[in-house]
């Protein structure tokens, strides 16, 4: 594992399936969600006005739309049918812990 | 609530959105535009405008040559949401300012709005649902109307109609606005309709049918929208504020009484949830610029809608010189 782009984001248990957590990595705010046992990381601040996509609406199709204007996001790959994509983070599980690279 | 409260919230957070100062002010480097329009809206309601000269210039030093302006400054690619926004800025602006440079940037951000009409009525912004989007130059125009300006008078008046007629024709049997895509919940866009583009009409000239008829189904469901708390859109602070300034400027000029202590509550709830300084985007969270931006904004407008004088608030619409 390679400590300059793996970090440690939570305990496994922190996200089961269904939940979404708010973690601060590097000064950075990043959204986590977990979709039936996959989990997802995106920046979460929305590129359009910097909404916060924590508290976005996720939907069954694998995407998230901003509470604040309604950008949605796929939540695998951040792409979006609008001028902008979310960034995600490669995410792996080891030991019970999550780990994001950033 | 006691206004000497709401006072005191002005004076402190006034004097925070200064010391941001940076984070805001073209005068000092490239910037965010739909940010900086906000910023001049408060300078504008806190009637500091004419110590901003120079804020003004450097907004018109970044229009495009079409009249529009881009979601950044540095860029060259206008949109039509945040060119509404900065040209409805300069027109309120120039009225306390007279500037020559000014008064040519408005004309030239008209001739951008009538070229960028859709055949519909519309205007469309990838940004934006295109509800939101048309509502902003119609408010645009209704300034334009209100102050008087005479460029393209003929042609201004015929897309102002077509964008109003737009807006009244996709309002929901329920009295709100939706967009599938951006807003399904319909909160913001319909608070931002009613008070943006809609009932200017009603202070300007009442020149369009079912204007007030569309405005008081609109104020109703955003009555029906509050929720217990005071809040709108699950305590999203940005639709509070919309929903509360809309229904302090739509209920006065429709002189319904029913939205006082609806806009109370909100208040309240937006006072309660802010921070040390500043608000963030939900409870919590936070503080960011933009949304400081409309906390001191919705304040303002709450003081000035206490006043005796009804067309104390509709003029900070703009809708009345």
């Amino acid at each position: 594992m390679d400590p300059q782009h793996w970090l440690e984001a939570c305990r496994l248990e922190e996200l089961p399936p269904g939940s979404r957590k708010l973690v601060k990595l590097n000064n950075l705010e990043i959204a986590l969600f977990n979709l039936e046992g996959v989990i997802y990381a995106l920046k979460n601040r929305c590129p359009h006005r910097s909404g916060p996509l924590i508290r976005g609406f996720v939907d069954p199709a694998g995407g998230i739309k901003c509470p604040m204007h309604g950008w949605r996001f796929n939540l695998r790959d951040g792409s979006s049918e609008r001028p902008a994509r979310a960034t995600v983070y490669q995410v792996k599980a080891e030991n019970g812990l999550l780990y994001l690279c950033v | 609530m006691p206004l000497e409260q709401i006072d005191q919230l002005i004076k402190d957070e006034y004097a925070f959105f200064l010391q941001e100062r940076n984070g805001w002010s073209l005068t000092t480097g490239p910037q965010d535009l739909e940010l900086v329009a906000h910023a001049l809206r408060v300078l504008l309601h806190a009637r500091t405008t004419p110590d901003f000269l120079a804020d003004y210039l450097a907004l018109v030093d970044c229009q495009n040559a079409d009249g529009g302006w881009s979601p950044f400054s540095a860029d060259q690619e206008s949109t039509v949401w945040v060119s509404a926004f900065c040209g409805l800025m300069l027109i309120r602006g120039n009225r306390l300012l007279k500037h020559e440079r000014l008064t040519q940037s408005v004309k030239k951000a008209i001739d951008y709005f009538l070229n960028t009409q859709h055949q519909d009525g519309r205007w469309v912004d990838s940004r934006w649902a295109d509800l939101d989007t048309t509502s902003h130059p119609v408010s645009f125009f209704n300034v334009v109307r209100a102050l008087g300006e005479t460029h393209n008078w003929g042609d201004v008046r015929r897309a102002w109609e077509q964008g109003l007629r737009f807006i009244i024709d996709h309002q929901s049997t329920d009295g709100g606005w939706y967009d599938n895509d951006f807003h399904p919940s319909g909160v913001e866009i319909t608070a931002h309709l009613i008070q943006d583009a809609l009932v200017a009409d009603l202070v300007i000239d009442s020149r369009v049918r079912g204007v007030r008829e569309s405005c008081a189904k609109g104020a109703a469901k955003l009555y029906e929208w509050q929720a217990a708390n005071g809040s709108w859109d699950e305590e999203n602070v940005d639709h509070t504020m919309d929903c509360s300034r809309s229904l302090m400027v739509v209920t006065r000029i429709l002189g319904d009484g029913r939205g006082e202590d609806i806009i109370l509550r909100g208040l309240r709830w937006i006072i309660d949830n802010k921070n040390a300084q500043g608000w963030g985007d939900f409870p919590g969270m936070e503080t960011n610029l933009e949304r400081t931006c409309d906390g001191l904004d919705t304040l303002l407008k709450y003081k000035a809608s206490c006043n005796g004088n009804p067309l104390d608030v509709v003029r900070l619409w703009g809708y009345v010189p």
